[in-house]
């Protein structure tokens, strides 16, 4: 029995590279089939150039890093964890957003911290790379001097009100600190903002800002003073 | 026996054959650039440990989706993270678009990040990966007409975006 039009373009909207005897019969059969089949393709490159998007360049090469290492131990497999992790937190942390909306920064401070600042705290203490630093650092157009990449214990991505920005742990001569780099948000530079038992002072950098959040008995007015100076920011407008 | 050669021969030739596929799928279904590189690597790392269980080679691209949808299952618990970096993703061949054209590939795209997973997952294996109906089916664990479905409807629900949106033609009218 053959197909009718109905039938017809209920299976060409699924599969409309479909060859299938049965379908190309079909196809032939009447004008309005044909036209609707070389429509539905026609739509189908459509859909298949939105789709096509091109990997970083780098990714084969570091695929491919994995079996050149001979002892199996690859360089970049504790990367891989901390990236497992970094999804884990950061897709959480993207739920989580996606859950929040916070009317002001100094909400957003305090409700990030709260999600996730002290589990981050303990995580900082498996260390983090250079490199990682660096490489996070770099896709938020942002570098850090020694005076300050030299006390990152761990940075991950996270949401913040304007996108994507850096949470970070710093080890401080008061114990870890935290720092939101947040590169889209403008804050009341020098605001103190206080929430349980936490305080975190908002600064203005060049581009964007940071909140740096200690217990209130941490000074965090020290770690800004080294935030401002050493946290290089907007490099790509620079 | 395989030797270590041969067996990175056969990896790299795995990641040369299905990386960018890999990364497009995870792109799409997670919705963010750098977490869909940390998807990919993570399940090359893992098919590389696993690489001997590979006794078929033409199952090859399943094995791997197969691997890449269980990190993605197991990192995000099936929710979807907020797409931020849509704008930084390099499109190939947009250079001779009309601005009509590119309007409709911007809006297409919006409207693929829009659909549900069990429209959009589907669609992707079909469409990224080439895979047929009984492939999604077999892959996604549900039946081939449940698989046919849901791909018309998504198809649906991207023509009528667009034609929601103002960007309409014969090819929409026909649906």
């Amino acid at each position: 029995m053959s197909m009718n039009f109905s039938e017809f373009k209920k299976l060409i909207g699924a599969d409309p590279r479909n060859k299938d005897p049965e379908t190309l019969r079909a196809r032939h059969s009447a004008p309005e089939f044909e036209a609707a089949a070389a429509e539905a393709e026609a739509f189908e490159d459509k859909l298949q150039a939105a789709l096509r998007i091109q990997p970083p360049p780098d990714l084969l090469s570091q695929i491919k890093d994995i079996s050149r290492q001979p002892d199996r131990q690859r360089s970049w497999i504790p990367l891989a964890m901390a990236a497992s992790f970094l999804i884990l937190v950061g897709a959480a942390g993207l739920a989580w957003k996606q859950s929040h909306q916070w009317d002001s920064v100094e909400s957003y401070v305090a409700d990030h911290y709260s999600h996730d600042g002290t589990a981050v705290i303990e995580r900082a203490k498996d260390g983090i790379s250079d490199q990682d630093i660096s490489k996070i650092l770099a896709r938020l157009d942002a570098t850090a001097d020694k005076a300050l990449s030299g006390t990152i214990m761990f940075i991950k991505f996270c949401p913040t009100p304007d996108g994507r920005g850096a949470h970070m742990v710093v080890s401080t001569d008061q114990g870890p600190m935290t720092i939101i780099y947040m590169p889209n948000t403008q804050v009341n530079d020098g605001e103190m903002v206080k929430f349980d038992q936490m305080h975190a002072l908002l600064v203005n950098l060049e581009h964007g800002s940071a909140a740096i959040i200690g217990n209130q008995s941490q000074n965090v007015e020290s770690l800004a003073f080294v935030v401002k100076d050493s946290l290089k920011t907007g490099l790509v407008g620079a | 026996m395989t030797t270590d050669t041969e067996r990175t021969h056969r990896f790299n030739e795995l990641a040369s054959a299905y990386s960018t596929d890999l990364y497009r799928y995870a792109m799409w279904i997670c919705g963010n650039d750098a977490l869909a590189k940390d998807l990919v690597q993570e399940t090359f790392l893992r098919a590389w440990r696993a690489l001997d269980n590979l006794k078929d080679v033409a199952a090859a691209k399943s094995w791997l989706i197969t691997i890449l949808r269980r990190e993605y299952a197991r990192t995000f618990e099936r929710k979807v993270p907020k797409f931020t970096d849509l704008e930084k993703v390099v499109i190939v061949d947009n250079d001779e678009l009309e601005p009509d054209e590119l309007t409709e590939r911007d809006l297409l795209r919006e409207g693929i990040l829009k659909l549900e997973p069990k429209y959009r997952e589907p669609l992707l294996l079909q469409v990224v990966f080439g895979h047929s109906c009984s492939e999604i089916s077999e892959q996604l664990g549900i039946t081939k007409s449940a698989v046919m479905t849901q791909l018309f409807r998504a198809r649906e629900k991207l023509r009528a975006q667009l034609q929601r949106d103002g960007v309409t033609g014969n090819v929409h009218e026909l649906f």
